[in-house]
């Protein structure tokens, strides 16, 4: 390997890495809010999907950056074989596996998120706990050989993010709900259309679309063998 | 040739689906919630190719967190 190495690809390092827990952060405390279908009135739920997605794809290319920085610069002997494979680092082997293993475990939500119509929906939901795991290993991570992790800002910031996913935690526990959670009033097409006037009609019932001659298919009701992709 | 009458409509997979109410939030003309919070979905024909009610029904699809749902072709009886 050519040895290149610039304090920038340090500075990088650290910044993204610390950008990234922000990041790892914000994306667990979504997907709490979505697996708890937090939203429907002011904030649709949908869009609590869409902004954990987004977040999650930000998230792994601060981590790209992370990693790649990492690797290039020759100062620490970390080769592109130790940043997939753990225990194979040169330097700090024992917290920069911790960091790999949050890669891999990073790499496998992703992985099972991209093929996820070919999957059943519980193996994908299962590989999704990983992410609790993949941030608990990057926080221990940048705990361990950050640069900046002692610093008191650094401290704070590490505090914030990991109460804010304990929190998460509880949150998703104890607010789990299994089945239905009601209505939800938000939508794009809300403001216009029949939607809105729907909701305002004092003769709507519970049950709008069943009342209006049985042009509705009730959840029960039997399913055709159709191709699921 | 016999020419056939097809259709596109949404369907649901009532036990996969688990009320995250996504669909009804996505695709809001083809999609009203029970009082549960569960899809009832109408039977109206999804239309032609890149209409309005089948680009929403292409997002409930996307974003349903159960994958209950999908769209599936059927003979229209006319």
């Amino acid at each position: 390997m050519i040895a290149f190495t610039t304090p920038y690809l340090w500075y990088s390092s650290r910044a993204t890495g610390i950008v990234s827990l922000v990041l790892l952060t914000v994306m667990i405390v979504l997907g709490a809010l979505v697996s708890t279908r937090v939203g429907g009135r002011a904030v649709g739920r949908f869009e609590i999907n869409e902004i954990h997605r987004s977040i999650s794809m930000i998230t792994m290319l601060f981590v790209v950056v992370h990693v790649g920085t990492t690797v290039v610069d020759s100062y620490v002997p970390i080769g592109f074989f130790s940043a997939l494979v753990p225990f194979t680092s040169g330097y700090r082997r024992i917290p920069v596996a911790i960091g790999t293993i949050a890669i891999d475990l990073m790499l496998t939500v992703w992985v099972s998120s991209l093929v996820k119509d070919r999957i059943r929906n519980v193996t994908w939901r299962y590989l999704h706990w990983l992410s609790w795991g993949c941030f608990a290993a990057a926080a221990l991570h940048g705990f361990l050989v950050g640069s900046d992790s002692h610093r008191p800002w650094m401290i704070i910031l590490q505090a914030v993010c990991v109460a804010a996913v304990i929190m998460a935690a509880i949150w998703r526990i104890t607010q789990r709900p299994t089945r239905a959670a009601g209505r939800t009033a938000h939508s794009p097409l809300a403001g216009s259309g029949q939607v809105a006037t729907k909701k305002t009609s004092p003769t709507s019932g519970p049950r709008p679309l069943a009342k209006t001659g049985g042009r509705a298919i009730p959840p029960s009701a039997p399913l055709a063998k159709g191709p699921r992709r | 040739m016999k020419r056939r009458n097809e259709t596109l409509i949404l369907r649901a997979d009532p036990i996969l689906c688990d009320g995250f109410g996504h669909c009804a939030e996505l695709a809001p003309e083809i999609v009203t919630l029970d009082e549960w919070g569960y899809p009832i979905i109408s039977t109206t024909p999804l239309g032609a190719a890149r209409s309005t009610s089948l680009r929403s029904a292409q997002l409930a699809v996307r974003g349903c967190p159960r994958q209950a749902l999908w769209i599936e072709k059927v003979e229209q009886r006319s």
